[in-house]
Order: structure tokens, then sequence, then C-alpha cells
């Protein structure tokens, strides 16, 4: 550690602002102390304080002339790196009909921030796990977080709202900048933390730092731990607040909660977003924004045209479940840096803190899987390839099978699906239906504008594709004992190709049963195909309608029906695909059958917008649906499924 | 090519602002003159067809007369997709603070010929009459919403409006918050959003004009402003603004009478 004059931050700004670095920091605006672009030591916040108390902030002056003598302000370095609104890319219809998806790139701007907590560079190390250490890299982050120079503040005057010591996370500065500097009067102690950081030390005038000097920091810094406010009992937090879901305080704090977003949009990790399509008024063109979104908005979870978490408290439990317990899961470490923004910035004045302690008074645990390791993290523009059609099959009064030619199918597996869009229309999940060298089918209902145009579309034309996304059905684990395949409706969509797979090999998949349910005899899929697959030993048919017409001669009634330990077998393993609902009974009355729920596979289905766990929507408690499902092994999501509001 | 989507826009009772920001639109007004027929609107040409058919009509104002009642039928039956705009038609204005009162009486203190003056007790939403494809909220309405919905409409999809608070808004612009930094008594955690936080912007609170939002838990930012220090008879006020005949503002501010 050295020590430095204050004056020497002159220097500091010139070195972090060479080459035409962006500098960005604390600075007095608009009745707060914000994080902006600044030139000048004089525009930091230079003998002001802020003070802080549930949904209230106020500056004053402060006795002395500290730079740093504040906290955290409403925004942070999040709207840096993962822009509150940006273009992902421009689609556009050309005048002979061809598709056209260019990519947005961010201007690269390289930055500089000072003044940054230990808190908030917990935070930046958070959102770089979730923008790029995850299966799914984000360039547009990428870009803007890249050669970054961060010169951090060991935080000496906490505020009332502060919780990092609990949450672990400061107030010392130990990682993620290059430079740490703590304020004593005139003068500064800094600290290297990396090869930049040390190249930038040299060139201030400085001292090797005393004995005293080093005890006078530990001192400061044991002081500013016993100032925090109420602490928070992190011990096992997630499992806790997981055992706690149907807890009273949920109700509670909703009578309290505006449902208003205010705490996930000033909290530095929270990353959910939305993706819009802003079209031209000529209807050929569109661009595809994305837009910080929230767990609090009714949009956010809605699902054909429902809210999965329509009540306050049913989001309030989504955010705070999330950010402190399927954080854990997914990311390996909590979603809270124990900043405080989100009590000081909450118009109706709620403390975490407060509903943390209250949600967890008692001792009640529920484990969670632990975090997947991702070690190959691909690049993911969500820009759209473009894709043909190839032919079109009317399976029936409201759904068509489209085939197209597509590329980047090499490694789909049965089960996934791809996000088809249309410029200024816009895009959406559809399960591949099937697959046969470059050319893959896609079975679509007909249900809103998007899938209305996709089922109008004709050999020859354009639409866009992105995918293969998610996790597919467990051919290698099913193969060997008898396989029961069940699905609803369209759900046997999904199924498709994974049954062809089976019957093609005859050899593993020695016994298949298929049972399926539709409306009505007209709504079954592949209806003709499947007629070619009754004649292949070992594979039996059941299927089932919910009204008969005049020449029906098979079952009438729900699927579950046909499920009896005499049909199933009690060795089977089961896939499932079709309605939430419908899925639950078959469940039931595969375990009365002899099938434990370690042996059922589900698809399930949550509101998806980017396909790649970086738009936060498609959450099921620890998972994404779109790359930790959408199957998955019941088991996995037993406590979970068919509960309201998750 | 098929002959241009016929557009009309009409008015009930309303100030004509929100047709203002379908004439303010300018240049984008020329290119939807290219995609569609402006066949009736009257506030921008002389040349009208009040009793022709139309694919949108755009409806301002809100039901406060007899006749009103009578037109709105009319246009509803002649149009395929009918759109609310503004404040007034979407829950019936600033002239909806008569409902619950005394109608006769206002009439006679502020008229010096009552006799000649016709209309109904209430103020109220066309949606109360007549079904309604989509609404668009604000007083006046937000000249890019105008844009999106008439061109989600034309392109056949849904408008890409969110019912989501102006809290949202203004942190995406990253405005301070001016009731966590003052207590400025601002709507904005129950207001949908759509003005792109136009007041907060300008360091003001919100005044709700764009209505309550989806979820509108009135009573706990009421309960806000009340530690605050907000007296009954304001926080009435508060609530029976420009969107006070909406459902949510309107109990809200009943309570507090």
């Amino acid at each position: 550690m050295m020590l430095a004059r204050r004056a020497q931050l002159e220097r500091l700004f010139e070195l972090a602002r060479e080459g035409g670095r962006a500098l960005i920091g604390p600075t007095v605006r608009d009745g707060a102390i914000v994080f902006a672009e600044i030139e000048r030591v004089e525009q930091l916040p230079i003998g002001w304080r802020d003070v802080q108390s549930p949904g209230k902030y106020r500056l004053e002056r402060r006795s002395d002339d500290a730079a740093f003598g504040h906290v955290v302000g409403p925004n942070s370095a999040k709207e840096l790196f993962f822009a509150p609104s940006e273009t992902l890319y421009r689609a556009e219809r050309r005048p002979d009909g061809k598709l056209g998806f260019t990519a947005h790139k961010p201007p690269p701007t390289a930055k500089a921030l000072i003044g940054v907590r230990a808190c908030d560079l917990a935070a930046m190390r958070v959102q770089d796990r979730v923008f790029e250490r995850s299966q799914f890299r984000d360039p547009q982050y990428g870009a803007r977080r890249a050669d970054t120079v961060v010169i951090g503040v060991h935080c000496t005057e906490p505020g009332s709202l502060c919780f990092c010591s609990s949450m672990g996370t400061g107030p010392r500065v130990t990682e993620g900048a290059d430079l740490a500097l703590a304020e004593r009067g005139d003068e500064l102690l800094v600290d290297a933390l990396s090869p930049r950081g040390e190249a930038l030390l040299a060139q201030l005038e400085a001292t090797e730092a005393s004995a005293s000097d080093h005890a006078w920091l530990d001192a400061a810094m044991d002081a500013s731990r016993a100032r925090m406010g109420t602490a928070v009992d992190v011990r096992d937090l997630h499992e806790r607040l997981y055992a706690n879901l149907d807890h009273p305080r949920f109700a509670e704090v909703a009578s309290r909660c505006l449902s208003c977003s205010s705490c996930t949009s000033v909290c530095p990790t929270c990353f959910c977003s939305n993706a819009v399509e802003r079209s031209d008024l000529d209807g050929a063109a569109s661009s595809r924004v994305r837009e910080w979104d929230s767990c609090f908005t009714r949009e956010h979870s809605t699902l054909h045209g429902h809210a999965v978490r329509e009540q306050t408290s049913e989001r309030y439990r989504q955010w705070i479940t999330h950010k402190f317990g399927a954080w854990v899961a997914q990311f390996d470490s909590s979603g809270c840096t124990g900043c405080g923004r989100c009590i000081a910035w909450c118009p109706a004045q709620i403390d975490v803190r407060e509903e943390l302690a209250a949600l967890t008074n008692n001792d009640r645990r529920t484990p969670l899987p632990s975090a997947r390791s991702c070690d190959a993290s691909q690049d993911e523009t969500l820009v759209p390839r473009v894709a043909e059609v190839v032919s079109v099959a009317r399976e029936s009064g409201d759904v068509v099978t489209l085939r197209l030619r597509a590329e980047g199918f090499e490694s789909f597996a049965p089960g996934q699906f791809s996000q088809l869009s249309l410029p200024a229309i816009g895009e959406a999940p559809i399960s591949i239906s099937g697959r046969d060298g470059a050319e893959v089918e896609h079975t679509i209902r007909a249900v809103g504008a998007l899938t209305d145009a996709l089922c109008k579309l004709e050999p020859g034309e354009q639409l866009g594709v992105r995918g293969p996304y998610g996790r597919g059905w467990p051919l290698d684990e099913l193969a060997g004992g008898p396989v029961v395949v069940v699905a609803g409706g369209i759900g046997l969509a999904p199924l498709r190709e994974a049954l062809r797979r089976m019957i093609a090999d005859p050899a593993r998949f020695t016994d298949l049963r298929l049972f399926y349910g539709a409306r009505t005899p007209d709504d079954l899929l592949y209806a003709r195909e499947m007629l070619g697959w009754v004649d292949r030993p070992g594979f039996r048919l059941y299927a089932t309608v919910d009204r008969a017409s005049a020449t029906w001669r098979g079952h009438v009634g729900v699927v579950t029906r046909l499920l009896k330990r005499e049909t199933v077998g009690d060795r089977a393993r089961a896939i499932i695909c079709g309605p939430e609902t419908m899925m639950r009974f078959t469940v039931d009355a595969l375990a009365r059958a002899g099938v434990p729920h370690d042996r059922v596979w589900v698809t399930m289905e949550r509101h998806m917008k980017c396909a790649t766990g970086l738009c936060g929507r498609c959450q099921l408690g620890p998972y994404f649906v779109c790359k930790d499902g959408p199957v998955f092994r019941f088991d996995e999501v037993a406590s979970l499924f068919g509960r309201q509001g998750i | 090519m098929n002959a241009k989507p016929r557009l009309g826009v009409f008015k009930l009772a309303s100030c004509d602002g929100c047709q203002l920001t379908l004439l303010g639109c300018e240049d984008a007004l020329l290119a939807l003159a290219e995609r569609v027929e402006i066949a009736h609107f009257p506030e921008a040409s002389s040349r009208t067809d009040a009793h022709g058919t139309f694919d949108v009509a755009l409806v301002e104002g809100s039901v406060s007369a007899p006749f009103q009642l009578d037109e709105l039928r009319s246009i509803r039956a002649r149009s395929k997709r009918l759109v609310t705009i503004g404040a007034c038609a979407t829950a019936g204005g600033v002239q909806a603070l008569r409902n619950g009162r005394d109608v006769r009486e206002f009439i006679e203190t502020v008229y010096a010929s009552p006799e000649y003056i016709s209309t109904l007790d209430a103020s109220t939403p066309v949606s109360a009459h007549v079904a309604v494809d989509y609404e668009l909220r604000g007083c006046p309405i937000d000249k890019q919403q105008l844009l999106e919905v008439i061109t989600a409409l034309l392109v056949g999809r849904r408008p890409e409006i969110r019912d989501e608070s102006v809290c949202l808004e203004c942190k995406r612009k990253g405005i301070v918050c001016v009731l966590v930094k003052r207590d400025e008594p601002c709507l904005g955690p129950v207001t949908h959003g759509g003005c792109d936080a136009l007041c907060p912007t300008f360091d003001r609170g919100c005044y709700g004009c764009f209505g309550p939002k989806e979820r509108a838990p009135t009573s706990a930012l009421a309960a806000r402003f009340a530690r605050d220090g907000m007296v009954p008879v304001e926080l009435v006020r508060r609530f029976r603004g420009i969107t006070g005949g909406a459902e949510a503002f309107r109990t809200e501010s009943d309570r507090h009478e």
C-alpha cells in the first residue's frame, strides 16, 4: 500500500482519462450523488454526504471536504454495461420478399470508473457471471464491459441501509478493481490490485505506507463494519427462503408493496429484460429493442395471455426468492450485495432486511440444486438467421407444420425448440417437431399475430430462426427398458422426433407405448405417420379424444384414464408433453401404475424471450426453462409443479 | 394492391388535445397518410366522411351528453377496430369529477341559461358503452404510443404498449426519484407508463394522467403520502385528477373523503 496526497487525484483523473476514456464517478446532480461522466476532481461530491432511510434519500453538507464521504446513490455501473434500452438488431423485408437481419453493435467506448464501493464491485462480478460466464455470453454486455479501468474506494462511512458486511462483499475493496483508494483527510492510501493498477500507481507521487497506515485502514474497516445498519442472517438463507414459499408474510408485504419495479431497477445486479418489436410505419422493417424489465410487471410472467404471477405477493416472492435464493443455484452466489438501494429507493419504504427476517422466522430448510458449472460459454447475439420454407403441411384446422431449410441445427436433440420470427411482427418459441438433414420441422398452432402469420407462410417464403435451444428428451436414459410417451394435443410436436428415433432403433427401444389425447379426431396430429408406426413390433398406440366423431371407434375421455398398471408396466420410463394440468394428472396416474417421479420427464413452459437464460423471464424456481429445460426430470420440479404463482 | 385501410378520427366530450397529438406527428403523419386513407379527421381537414365505414376509428372524449351515446354506437357499428385515445375516452376525463354529484346544481351555478344544456349525470369512458379494441392512455396521449398502435394494427400484431409503472420509465432514463429525494407526492408508482416519465423528467411528481396501471395498490401509496404528512383532503385531490374517474383512483379518493 502507498500513501499519497489527495491532490494526486488530479493526476489520477488525467491517467484514467488517457486515450479518451470516459471517466465515470460520483457527482452531485438532481439532488443526489449519481454515478455519471465527470472530467474534473471538483465534480466529485466534495463536502457532501447522503442520509438514507427506507424510501428516503437526502443530501447534506459535511463538516469536512471529503470527496468520498457518501454511500451509494440511485444508479450504479449496471447501466453502463447492461443498457437500459438498446437495439439488438434491425430486421427488414426487402422488395424481393427476402429477409435480412443486421446485428446492432454498441459503439466501443473505453471507460474508467472511479469511486466504486466494494458492494458495487461485487455487483459487477455478479453481472459478469450472468452475462459473460453462463451457457450463453452476451456480446453487447461484453463490448461495453471490456477494457474498463476500475478504481475502487474502501467504504469508511457506511449508511444505515448498508449491509455489505452481512453479504460478505465489503466494506473493503479486495478484488474487481485495478486500484483501491482510502481517503484520510488530505491523504490517500492507495493499493494496486492488478498489473494495470500497478502501472497507474507507479505514475503517482506516493510513498510506501507505514505500519500505522495499515493499522489505520484496518481500524477504519472495523469501524465501518460496526456502523452498518441491521444485519442479515445469510446462513442457508436460500434454503430457508425456499422452505417458506407459503409464508403468510408474502400476503402481508404485498399489502404494502406498490409492485412499481423501483427495487429491481435500482438493484445493481437485476438483469431481467424484455425485447420488443419497434416497427416502421410501412411494416417492412423493424428494430428488436431490449429494455430493462422487472418481475414486478404483469407482462414479465404472461403466458398465452395469462400472468403466471398475477398477485403482488407472487411477484414479491419471485423477486426475493430469486435474489437471495434461486440465484445461488443459478450462479453460485447470492444476487444481493448489501448495497441497500432497494430499501432507499422503495417508495413504499419496505426494508428487505425486515422482510427476510420475517419470512425465515423458523428452522425450515429446503435444499436447492447446486449451481451448474459452465466452462464453455458461447456468444449469443440474439440475431436470427434467415430460413426458408420448403413445404407446408396442414395438420388440422389451426395447426400447420413448416418444413424449413435452415443452417445451424446439426446439434439438434429431440425436445429442443427454436425462436421463429418475422420482421415487424415479433418472435416466439416453437418446439422442433422433426429434423431431416438441413431441413427442420416446426409444428405451429395459430393463436396470435405471429403464429397466425407463420401459419400463413408459403413455400419459398422466408422467416427468422434462432436455435436450437434447451435440453431435450433423455433418449439414452430411456433406452433398454419399456418407454411410455404421453402427449396431449399439440404436445405431440416436441415428442415426434424422439418417437421417430426410438422407432428407428428397435434394438434399443423394444417396447414403446404412445398415449395420445386430443380434443377431437380431427385434432390428432401426424395421423398418417402414426398409422405407419403401428405395424412396428413392440409399438403400441393408445389414442383418445375428448369428443368423438361419428366414425371414431377409439377411446373417448382424458388420456390419463388409459394409464393403468397393465398398459404402462411398472418398469417403464415415461416422457410427457401437454398442458400443465394434464401433465400433473398424468404424473399421478403413472405413479399409481408403478412409475415413480424419478423415471418421468416433463416439458415445462414459461414466458421465454431470449431463450438463452439472459432475460430472466422464464424462471421456474432455481431453473431457467429455456436452458435448464424445457425437459425436466419430474422430481427436479416436483415441489414447484402446479404451484400457484411460481 | 388493395385499397388503403380507412382511418377515422372522432371526438366526443374532450378538449381535442389528443387529436392534436396526431396532427403533431408531422413527418410521421405524412408517412401514415401513405399507408392509410385518413378519411375523416375534422381537426385536420374540412373534407370529411363522418358517415362512412372505417378500418380503424380513433375516438377521443368521454360520453357526457345524450347525443354522444348515439354517435358512439354509430361509429362502433361502422368500424372494424375502435381505439379510444386519451384520459377522457378511457376514464371519463376531468369532466368525470361531476360523477356522483348533483349535476343540475352545477349547471344552474355555471350557466346563465341552463335550459340550453343537455347532459348526462355522469361522464363515462367509451368502454362503458361499446366494445373497445384498444385503449390508449394519457392526457394527452403520447405520440410514439399512438404511432405504435396504428403501426401494430396495420401489421396485425398486438401493440407493444406495456402496462407498467412510470417508475420503470424514470429508472431507464436515470431520473432521480422525486418521491424519495424530497417526499414529492408522485403518483408514478401506481400510474401506467407511456409518457416517458415526462413530469419527473422536469423534477415534478407524476399526477397520474395515464391512469392506474394494472396493479395499482393506491392505498399503499396513500399510506406513504400520509406518513409524509399529507392530510385527507389533499389525498382526495391527489387521486381525483384527470383520471379520477378510473376505478382505482376513484375508490382511493373516495376512501379519504
